[in-house]
């Protein structure tokens, strides 16, 4: 079976090597000639991506945006046999994702989108988390290529459901690194260490009242943050029991999306963690933000979602409840409006 | 009439001046001492506390910084309380919580004193020109008998409701005008970053649904880039604090004042405290421009 691969940069290179190193047949094609120089003469470059196309039963691409990746399949769909997958390692918009397999559909051919979380580090060390969304029988033909690239491959649903995955580990990571960041500026306006902070937290053993603090800004904004990945699962169709199984294996893993984000799965809103007492910590610890004059958007945001949670009466409820809060807002779930 | 005034700042001491011309009585009790040097020409009595002042006034004015300050001049050891005369009524001028004002109301009453809550917009040039917007919770049969003193005061004079009522309406006013700066900030920041000639900008939209007193008086300002303070950007931290704590207590979805909120903080962050609130315009923009 050959494999084509279109994308040699920091992320495609080292899986092309790991995919070689496996002992699979590859050809490329690359807008810069130079971009193949990593590799050896014999293996083969296409001088155009349809002539890659033509060449191969599977095509990897790992580009930049939604644009690429569609200018790209406008191209191959001309010489992809029938049955043959495109498989898409970029990161882009679902939707895009969703019309690229719809229009290779009609033609017989797969598309998979399988952003990956990890990182290059991730990539080189045969450690990304792979999301992917398509047909479920490709998984035959794909898991053996996805076992040479990262440590673990989840099938998230249909084509598209790997992008909403991969928006959620995104969702679920900066907020949680923008988290860390306002722990971090609130020890030094405090004056405290944030070094032992962190220590301390990563420990597990919050003993003190400062570190209920610092702990409780950065779990209830994961536990916020992982409320948001379940809607956004929900409101595009998308299983969050796959989405969590694929973010815990990459970047975004934590003991909240494993903990809580389990009891939003569950809709086991039974405390747990009482959520008016991170409501009560909360609300000093945002009072000691506008003592210390420093902003601290991402712990405002999630007060507010705290409020409405006491307003709807669940303080004694686990805090997990955060998501629904956010079911009280906005739209439907993709499969009411779709039934309805 | 015989009138107490506690709390003779930016604000107190144009307004109590204004109740000396009228002729009233003033009784005073200030901190420092300098705070009264102004009053040396206007036969105003000075006392030794809160509770002094009381016992020679028929009504009592405060003027002072948060909720804590207020307590204790009424409140506290030697407060207005401890003085008081019956039939005393205490006017609150402060800008504090609604739910404290509520407290220290019941409180009062429950001694025998009546109480409103009569917070104010307008700034330092308002209360100058006795052109302030006075905001009333209380008892009507309690605002009529103040009312004439208020009308030296301000120009637009509004018995909301009960206590605490003008102190609801005044955190209305922060979130409008909060949010307001805010949102003009953002306006002239986005036309700015576009390359556009931001006072056109201005001028076209105050002719349109976008109009407000904010885009026309707090726009020119930011034009010229006059930052005087007008309206200091820390007391609008601590109004937008109170309009939060109440959205915490009563469980408020208030998202645009929660984001402003938090902008203000970065604004007294960055030493910008001290100038109008309209130094919004310069955090936006040394937030959107590339870090040295």
């Amino acid at each position: 079976m050959k494999i084509g691969f279109i994308g040699l940069g920091g992320m495609g290179r080292p899986m092309v090597e790991h995919l070689r190193a496996a002992g699979h047949e590859l050809a490329v094609w690359s807008r810069r000639p130079v971009s193949a120089d990593f590799l050896p003469p014999e293996v083969p470059r296409a001088a155009a991506p349809v002539e890659l196309a033509r060449q191969c039963e599977i095509v990897c691409t790992n580009v930049t945006g939604s644009a690429d990746v569609a200018g790209l399949a406008a191209q191959l769909i001309d010489g992809l046999a029938p049955d043959s997958i495109h498989v898409d390692f970029s990161t882009i918009a679902p939707s895009v994702a969703r019309a690229i397999a719809a229009r290779y559909a009609e033609r017989g051919m797969h598309f998979v989108d399988a952003p990956v979380s990890g990182g290059t580090a991730g990539a080189r060390a045969k450690t990304l988390a792979i999301m992917w969304g398509g047909r479920e029988e490709l998984s035959a033909r794909l898991d053996p290529l996805f076992a040479c690239l990262g440590k673990s491959a989840v099938r998230v649903g249909a084509a598209g459901a790997g992008q909403v995955a991969k928006a959620s580990n995104q969702l679920v990571m900066v907020a949680a690194i923008q988290a860390a960041a306002e722990a971090a500026r609130l020890a030094a306006a405090s004056g405290v260490d944030f070094a032992k902070v962190r220590q301390a937290l990563l420990g597990g053993s919050a003993a003190s009242r400062v570190l209920d603090l610092f702990g409780g800004l950065v779990m209830v904004a994961a536990i916020q943050a992982a409320a948001e990945a379940a809607r956004l699962a929900a409101a595009s169709g998308v299983d969050f029991a796959k989405v969590r199984q694929a973010l815990l294996g990459g970047s975004a893993a934590s003991r909240v999306l494993d903990l809580f984000g389990g009891k939003m799965q569950a809709r086991d809103f039974a405390a747990g963690v009482e959520a008016r007492l991170h409501h009560k910590d909360f609300v000093t610890t945002l009072a000691e933000a506008t003592a210390q004059n420093i902003p601290l958007p991402v712990a405002s945001t999630v007060l507010q979602q705290l409020d409405v949670l006491m307003a709807a009466g669940w303080g004694m409820d686990d805090t997990s409840r955060l998501l629904c809060v956010l079911e009280r807002a906005g739209c439907n779930d993709f499969n009411e409006r779709n039934t309805t | 009439m015989n009138i107490g005034f506690i709390g003779l700042g930016l604000m107190g001491r144009p307004l109590a001046l204004h109740l000396a011309k009228a002729g009233h009585t003033l009784h005073l009790w200030a901190r420092r001492a300098a705070s009264l040097d102004p009053f040396k020409d206007v036969g105003a009595q000075a006392h030794a506390s809160p509770a002094e002042v009381a016992k020679h006034a028929d009504i009592v004015f405060t003027m002072v910084a948060d909720a804590p300050d207020v307590r204790e001049v009424t409140l506290g050891a030697d407060g207005i309380a401890a003085g008081s005369r019956k039939g005393l009524i205490v006017v609150d001028m402060s800008t504090i919580n609604p739910n404290a004002a509520r407290e220290i109301g019941a409180a009062l009453e429950a001694k025998g004193i009546e109480f409103v809550d009569a917070p104010v917009s307008g700034g330092e040039v308002g209360a100058i020109n006795a052109a302030l917007t006075i905001m009333v919770g209380g008892k009507p049969e309690v605002f009529e008998k103040v009312k004439p003193l208020f009308e030296k005061m301000g120009k637009s004079i509004t018995l909301i409701g009960g206590i605490g009522a003008g102190q609801v309406a005044k955190a209305c006013n922060q979130i409008l005008t909060g949010v307001g700066v805010m949102a003009v900030a953002e306006a002239f920041n986005f036309a700015a970053k576009n390359d556009v000639d931001v006072a056109k900008v201005r001028e076209a939209l105050l002719g349109g649904f976008a109009y407000s007193r904010i885009l026309e008086n707090h726009g020119q300002r930011m034009l010229d880039r006059n930052f005087k303070p007008g309206f200091k950007a820390w007391m609008h931290q601590k109004d937008l604090r109170i309009v939060m704590e109440e959205a915490h207590r009563l469980g408020l979805m208030l998202p645009a004042a929660a984001a402003t909120a938090q902008l203000f903080n970065a604004i007294v962050g960055s030493g910008m405290g001290e100038e109008d609130s309209i130094a919004a315009l310069k955090l936006l923009e040394k937030l959107s421009t590339p870090d040295q």
